[in-house]
């Protein structure tokens, strides 16, 4: 495998006065799945057409297995894409809509028909092949917009929220078949999305974007244990975001030097006032107790979330819901067991 | 992407071509027109004087400014409870009706005027009925005169008012109504506190529309009365056209105040268009059926527009 | 939308609005094939005279002839010139549509009259002295239906979202020209069969421009009705009645088409 594959370089875009892509240097891995996370307006889509060539650079370099891909037209850099409304031709039929490609490259007909019949069968549109666009479900365009971009095999993959349009349930489907046809094909893919439990599931990397930036990257389980600036740990969950001031008063000096720490909701135990047996094996465990305040209970399916007021902190905790874990009321005064080794020192935004 | 600029530029320049040789150009010649001195070079804004300090062509002025704020009126009027009685209805039954004014609207013009020659004309049908039964009600009336003309200017009027006025009742929402009504309000409350402002911005919208269009009426009122009714439109033609003198300077300046009156109103309709589109933004979600809705609406309101 | 019955009042209104609105293309229509009408509600007698009478009349002929050839060459011109201009615009210039749409409201703004007076002093004298001919006409014409193709052609593009269909066909390796030509026009075309209907028959109705830019030399039919008015009313009729009912077919096949169309986009 070929260590980077797609290599950025430098990426800069403004629109007017705004800064939409900031120096932004990225490279992939052949084979590899890696999303840009991000919320609406960091640039993540703009990034997307940069690469495939649809907007203009305004700096920077694409390099495509060793080529600068920067200055062709789309049409030449091989790139393939699945659009947020999936773009399919209103006029072609399933089949034609995914014959178009290798017709634009001159494929011969017969050899057209056998790819294109590959194809209908791997997205299970059998019955469906001499409809229109138009008669399909949403989740039966996205399968011909995918089978139609990867038809000409290109070198990269290119999806642009791709399942923003569809209902949960199909999302979800649709999500893990995607992977699926994605590392059988060993398809090089850049995967937009501002879902992070989408990009969570479905990555072999993730890039986390802001501002025209690229502010953290990683295999999805390090990004979510390891967030390096407030704004990824907000990003990636429900992580209780603390102020130095704030953090002295639950652990404690000599917790480091930072601004602001995070704190994983589901890294905190709730203990029953009176079980102090426990207790003692939290504490040997270098733990620190605290007495809090419960504020509000919701119970969020296998997970429930508890809101407590604890030296003058709001912590958000999420607790297994296992049957067992004591179902507390409101107002009752509780006692947490804090782990100093998961307290996260966070850097500045920006840094 | 520089390569591009070539096929861009050839798919422009014949659009750029015509519209410069057959709409910009005019207008700037018409403008120069205006203020030129009649054979020699220079600039006089005498043909302005000249025509503000004559009796026939400022009465020409009052006469186009009478007939298009009357008709407009009328219009509105009869438009605005057409349309609101036009959304009581089934939706089966209100395309129809709505297809059947489309439909008169397309009967404009020279037609027009020759139908109502036919009907009410010096030998027309219901003229020569009416003085046989004795009805003198209509024997001062004469269809070649002002009365005449507001009765054609109000008949295609009438179709577009209501045309560009029924969506606007489709704004009002009934729960509006329902909400109104269980805060106390009567229904002439309603429309006193919440519908009449609610369509203000569309009355006066439609408005500029139909004032634009009865003051560049022309074919109807040529084909009824020929050059015998002093209107602006009929003087600008004539002179320019020449039946009698040619002084094409004036017809120029008189062009330009025309234009200048339609203008205004067309931009009258802009702005309030703009701003009903502020009351009603968030109720359109912009679906498709939606949009070629209203598609469909502006087609017809141009086709209106340009009909007469 | 509403079950409840309709009131009387609205009932009655909108009988009155009909009638008024229809009672001179009635008027019109009866005189087209009576014999006899004087004084009576009703005509005394029919007659298919004047039909035949409009047929054999060689002038009438000819003026539809002329108008048909007008307003064909001049749509088939607006339609190869605005295609490609409103695309580009479209598609590469979206920042210009505020300044597009000034210039096509100009034609509604400024009325028929007011074009003509600055059409007949530009191409009156000078080096392009074309008044008289077709040729002022055609140009005429074409900024007369301008908002319709503008309009038409823009709102299809928009209605199959145009650019993305086109980034799309390019990644799949189509050349500008080939995605055009390959999947925006079939996809537009419908939309601008209907602008392309309705321009027709706009310009089938107009008179003003033509009368006064031409109307001495080129006879379209609204012309040659203007004329035969004060000669003979039952044959004016008759041609008014044609004329209204080639415009009836038009539009119907117009509203054909539109819901045939918005049934295929509008998903």
């Amino acid at each position: 495998m070929n260590a980077s594959y797609l290599e950025l370089q430098g990426i800069r875009k403004t629109f007017g006065d705004t800064i939409v892509l900031n120096d932004v240097d990225l490279t992939i891995r052949e084979g590899e799945l890696l999303t840009l996370l991000g919320p609406s307006g960091c640039g993540k889509s703009t990034l997307l057409r940069c690469i495939a060539g649809l907007t203009e650079l305004d700096g920077g370099r694409i390099l495509l297995g060793q080529k600068d891909i920067a200055n062709l037209p789309p049409r030449n850099r091989e790139i393939g894409m699945v659009f947020q409304s999936y773009a399919l031709f209103p006029n072609l039929t399933v089949f034609e809509n995914i014959e178009y490609g290798l017709k634009m490259r001159g494929v011969a007909k017969k050899e057209r028909i056998s790819r294109c019949e590959e194809l209908i069968a791997l997205v299970d549109l059998g019955d469906k092949r001499d409809a229109y666009p138009q008669n399909l479900s949403g989740g039966q365009q996205q399968r011909v917009a995918l089978a139609r971009s990867i038809a000409v095999k290109p070198k990269v993959l290119l999806l642009d929220e791709p399942l923003s349009a569809l209902d949960a349930k199909i999302r979800k489907n649709l999500r893990s078949e995607i992977r699926e046809i994605q590392k059988r094909f060993k398809m090089t893919t850049v995967f937009v999305t501002h879902d992070q439990e989408e990009a969570l599931t479905l990555s072999d990397r993730i890039c986390i974007m802001n501002n025209g930036q690229i502010v953290q990257d990683g295999t999805p389980e390090s990004l979510y244990s390891t967030p390096r600036t407030e704004f990824v740990a907000r990003f990636m969950g429900s992580y209780n975001v603390l102020s130095h001031m704030e953090a002295t008063r639950l652990f404690g000096e000599g917790i480091g030097s930072a601004a602001s720490f995070a704190l994983r909701p589901e890294s905190v135990r709730l203990l029953s006032v009176n079980k102090s047996t426990n207790e003692y094996d939290e504490i040997a465990a270098g733990k620190r107790i605290i007495e809090g305040t419960i504020d509000s209970v919701h119970v969020l399916g296998n997970v429930i979330r508890y809101v407590v007021e604890t030296t003058g902190v709001r912590l958000t905790i999420d607790i297994l819901n296992d049957g067992r874990s004591l179902r507390t009321d409101e107002q009752r005064v509780v006692r947490l067991a804090l782990d100093p080794s998961q307290l996260l020192q966070l850097e500045k935004e920006g840094a | 992407m520089k390569h591009r600029t070539g096929w861009i530029l050839l798919g422009l320049a014949p659009f750029a071509i015509m519209v410069l040789a057959f709409q910009v150009a005019p207008i700037l010649s018409m403008l120069m027109g205006s203020i030129s001195k009649p054979g020699v070079p220079g600039f006089t804004l005498n043909h302005y004087d000249k025509i503000f300090h004559s009796a026939y062509y400022l009465q020409a002025i009052k006469n186009s400014l009478l007939i298009a704020v009357y008709s407009s009126l009328i219009g509105i009027i009869v438009g605005l409870f057409c349309a609101y009685s036009i959304t009581r209805f089934t939706t089966k039954i209100r395309d129809r009706l709505l297809m059947l004014s489309n439909m008169t609207s397309n009967f404009a013009g020279v037609p027009l005027a020759f139908a109502y020659i036919i009907l009410l004309g010096n030998n027309g049908v219901f003229t020569l009925l009416f003085k046989q039964w004795g009805w003198d009600v209509f024997a001062d009336f004469n269809l070649y005169s002002w009365s005449g003309l507001v009765l054609i200017y109000v008949y295609f009027q009438v179709p577009l008012a209501l045309l560009l006025l029924y969506p606007s009742f489709y704004g009002i929402q009934e729960q509006w109504k329902e909400a109104a009504a269980l805060l106390g309000a009567r229904p002439w409350q309603f429309w006193r506190t919440v519908g009449i402002p609610m369509l203000t911005p569309a009355i006066f919208g439609t408005l500029g529309i139909l004032f634009a269009n009865a003051m560049g009426a022309y074919a109807t009122a040529y084909a009824l009365v020929g050059g015998n009714y002093n209107l602006l439109a009929i003087r600008i033609g004539s002179l320019v056209a020449g039946d009698i003198v040619n002084q094409p300077e004036v017809g120029s300046a008189l062009a330009v105040l025309l234009a200048l009156s339609t203008l205004l109103a067309v931009y009258l309709n802009h702005r309030m268009s703009k701003r009903s589109q502020q009351f009603t933004a968030s109720y359109a979600s912009g679906s498709s059926s939606k949009r070629i809705r209203s598609r469909k609406q502006q087609w017809n309101a141009t086709k209106e527009e340009v009909g007469t | 939308m509403n079950q409840r019955k309709v009131g009387w009042t609205h009932r009655s209104l909108m009988l009155l609005l009909m009638i008024y609105l229809l009672l001179p293309l009635l008027g019109t229509f009866l005189y087209a094939f009576a014999k006899e009408w004087q004084t009576t509600v009703l005509p005394e007698s029919w007659t298919l005279e004047w039909i035949r009478e409009m047929f054999r009349d060689a002038r009438f002929l000819d003026a539809l002839w002329t108008s048909l050839y007008l307003c064909l060459i001049s749509v088939a011109l607006s339609l190869a010139v605005m295609l490609p201009a409103v695309f580009v615009i479209t598609v590469y210039f979206p920042k210009w549509e505020t300044f597009m749409k000034g210039l096509v409201v100009l034609p509604y703004a400024v009325p028929g009259v007011v074009a003509a007076v600055g059409l007949i002093r530009t191409y009156s004298s000078g080096f392009i002295d074309i008044t008289g001919t077709a040729y002022i006409l055609i140009g005429a014409y074409f900024i007369v239906i301008l908002p319709y193709m503008y309009q038409g052609i823009r709102n299809s593009l928009l209605t199959v979202s145009a650019v993305e269909l086109l980034n799309a066909a390019e990644l799949l390796g189509a050349s500008r020209m080939r995605a055009f030509v390959t999947i925006i026009l079939p996809n537009i075309w419908p939309g601008v069969i209907i602008s392309t209907l309705l321009s027709f028959s706009v310009l089938f109705g107009e008179f003003v421009l033509t009368n006064m830019l031409v109307g001495g030399h080129i006879q379209t039919i609204q012309v040659y009705l203007y004329q035969r008015v004060n000669e003979s009313g039952h044959l004016a009729s008759a041609i008014a009645i044609a004329y209204f009912v080639f415009i009836l077919i038009v539009s119907t096949v117009l509203m054909k088409l539109g819901k045939k169309f918005n049934k295929v986009v509008g998903r």
